[in-house]
């Protein structure tokens, strides 16, 4: 491989990474702050890419797409926690996969009768459509776009939970939910909120997706196996950890497409494995 | 909910088998074996759909009525293999389906070795190769009719397109497409730069899209099915590859994936495909009709794929003159009928059904006359191994 081909590998790693990255943020954000574990998490980029495709169709453009997927993700999330969820935090991790997973594939054959099994087109929005030149290289201006909008929610996301009010008390309840009880805060509220961002972070990596992918009904599923690892290998748990797992993993996958193609997919998981020997916590998590 | 009752009625539906074979002494009970959970349940509902509307159309098959029970494999040989031989031990005899190789080869051995009669879609050469047998018959072209239907008269249009790069996935068809794509291109003189192989689980190409780029190539040859080959097609047409690089897709289903594309994809790409609605042929005005009657669409190759199994088993029962297999199979090979594509003919050799497999073109959004025309049939070639080259020792 040549070295300007190595480069530009690393560079399209990169964008992907940040695709992953927003993919998993709102999963690790809720395992985070509710010590909750969402097998459902996929679900609610799935709805979001439908919802995207739906609004996609009846507006002719994407753009109003991006804001009906995260809403819709978001909606679906807060009913999920008030109805079913919140009364599963106090239950083992195990049931909680159990019943999420159970979400997972009820929100999946929903979308087989509601729509139909085939994949389905949403077109990127005509002002992206193009391509970008990077010297020999090119690279497409819409995954470009998602790149900037990851990088921006990754920004906004850090001065949400580190600079606001709202998250200090998101901070607070995940270490100690009694005490921000007794301080006269209304915990439920808050992880009703938290459920509600993580959901419209699905919704929002849903929304973005279609473009990218096209929208199917297992496309939540396949995108829950790779917002795992990504978590994993960033850290349950930790926001910087996401950012840096989702840059890690599109790094590896996209330069051992060209070192050992048959091997990029596999190589995620050795990847994985390799934190997980040397660093059990994950690169950015707590013992 | 549809999908679940549909469940609930096959698996009432086989319950009630054996009771219904000796109380309607006239009915001819078949099963159908498809993917209606699993990873590839997003093609079975609709294969399942065109055999039922098959059946239901023909109502009958030597005077007897057919009595169709559906299979779910759940995208799993082993539970395929064991829903055909409890099937089977209830008195089925005849069945027809299932696309997935790794599926329908296991199945097929089943059936032969339990003396019945199988009519499949799968896509390994194996299928009426090595793995031929007298029971099982095929109706879709393979890999090697997929390549040399696509890739001889693409060379002949583009002769200043020589230089080709592949990504393939790797299991054993996209391997199977490759190999008879290289083997095309060396006869046909042309340079294959290199190949990018990719696991079954991919989603995300834009690496080995990368690799294809760097190697500046004519023409980039993606050998694959299924969803990996619209993600592939898609991201490299995001990656601008259609500006300078002629993009060929030798295995596609059509319509369904020309939906799943949009226009502005497909076009000026090349297709290969089984069946198109658009083709003009008495077998496929019928199928049309009762398609479009069920759906308010044109027909998809799933659908058609689906009908063909369906309507091959009922020729070849009214051939016999009834449905005892060893009848069925000696109507069956040599027969010639007119399906989905026009003329059919199975052949005796090895059980393959000799038709036509089209070459399409990607039309612009501007020139489609309708919603469903995406793409104009630039060949439509008989290109099939000889019998002797099959590997076929008929059993």
């Amino acid at each position: 491989m040549s070295g300007q081909l190595l480069v530009f590998q690393v560079l399209n790693g990169i964008g992907i990474g940040m695709i992953y990255f927003l993919l998993s943020v709102g999963l690790t954000m809720i395992f985070g702050l509710m010590r909750f574990v969402n097998f459902a998490h996929g679900a609610l980029y799935l709805v979001a890419a439908y919802a995207a495709y739906v609004v996609s169709q009846l507006t002719g453009t994407m753009l109003w797409a991006l804001i009906a997927g995260p809403l819709v993700a978001a909606a679906l999330a807060v009913v999920a926690e008030r109805l079913l969820l919140r009364h599963t935090y106090a239950m083992p991790h195990e049931a909680q996969i159990l019943i999420t997973f159970a979400v997972a594939l009820i929100v999946q054959e929903s979308v087989i009768l509601i729509f139909d099994p085939l994949a389905k087109n949403v077109p990127v929005p005509a002002f992206l459509s193009g391509i970008v030149f990077i010297g020999p290289f090119v690279y497409p201006a819409y995954r470009l776009a998602v790149v900037a909008v990851a990088a921006a929610v990754a920004l906004l996301l850090w001065l949400v939970l580190e600079r606001t009010r709202f998250g200090a008390i998101l901070r607070a309840g995940s270490e100690s939910s009694e005490m921000v009880s007794l301080l006269g805060i209304d915990v439920h509220r808050v992880f009703l909120a938290a459920f509600a961002l993580g959901g419209a972070l699905a919704g929002l990596a849903g929304a973005l997706a279609a473009p990218l992918r096209g929208v199917e009904p297992f496309m939540g599923l396949e995108a829950l196996g790779i917002a795992f690892v990504v978590v994993v290998v960033g850290g349950i748990g930790s926001f910087s950890g996401a950012l840096l797992g989702g840059l890690l993993i599109g790094v590896v996958q996209s330069v051992m497409s060209s070192l050992w193609p048959e091997g990029a997919r596999l190589m995620i998981y050795g990847a994985m494995a390799l934190v997980l020997l040397t660093r059990p916590a994950g690169l950015m998590g707590r013992a | 909910m549809m999908r679940r009752r549909t469940l609930f009625a096959a698996g009432a539906g086989l319950l009630a088998a054996p009771s219904l074979v000796r109380a309607q002494g006239a009915a001819l009970p078949v099963a159908g074996v498809y993917s209606l959970s699993g990873t590839f349940a997003n093609v079975g509902d609709l294969l399942n759909k065109g055999t039922q509307w098959a059946f239901e159309h023909y109502g009958s098959a030597a005077g007897q009525r057919i009595n169709y029970t559906l299979l779910d494999d759940q995208g799993d040989p082993g539970r395929a293999v064991r829903r055909v031989q409890e099937a089977m031990g209830q008195g089925v005899k005849h069945i027809v389906g299932c696309t997935l190789s790794s599926i329908a080869l296991p199945v097929a051995k089943e059936v032969h070795a339990r003396g019945g009669v199988y009519i499949h879609m799968a896509g390994a050469d194996e299928a009426t190769g090595s793995e031929c047998n007298r029971s099982s018959f095929r109706w879709p072209g393979a890999s090697y009719t997929a390549i040399n239907a696509t890739a001889r008269p693409f060379i002949q249009r583009n002769p200043n397109a020589k230089r080709w790069y592949t990504i393939t996935g790797q299991y054993v068809f996209g391997d199977s497409l490759l190999t008879n794509l290289k083997a095309v291109l060396q006869e046909a003189g042309q340079q294959h730069l290199g190949n990018s192989y990719h696991s079954l689980s991919e989603r995300e190409y834009s690496g080995y899209i990368t690799a294809a780029i760097a190697a500046q190539p004519d023409v980039l040859a993606i050998c694959n099915f299924g969803n990996q080959t619209l993600d592939v097609l898609r991201q490299a047409v995001s990656f601008g590859m259609k500006r300078n690089v002629k993009i060929v897709v030798p295995w596609s289903t059509g319509l369904d994936q020309f939906q799943a594309w949009g226009p502005d994809i497909c076009e000026g790409v090349y297709f290969g495909v089984n069946y198109w609605h658009g083709v003009e042929a008495p077998g496929n005005s019928v199928l049309q009709q009762v398609v479009r009657a069920k759906t308010n669409a044109p027909t998809n190759y799933l659908q058609a794929c689906g009908w063909a199994v369906a309507q091959m088993l009922v020729e070849g029962v009214n051939k016999a003159g009834n449905s005892e297999v060893p009848a069925v199979i000696r109507g069956l090979e040599g027969l010639a009928y007119e399906g989905p594509t026009g003329t059919e003919t199975i052949r005796a050799a090895d059980h393959q059904v000799l038709k036509d497999y089209y070459l399409m073109l990607g039309k612009a959004r501007s020139a489609m006359r309708d919603p469903a025309d995406f793409a104009e049939v630039v060949a439509a070639t008989k290109a099939f191994q000889p019998p002797e080259q099959t590997g076929c020792r008929m059993s």
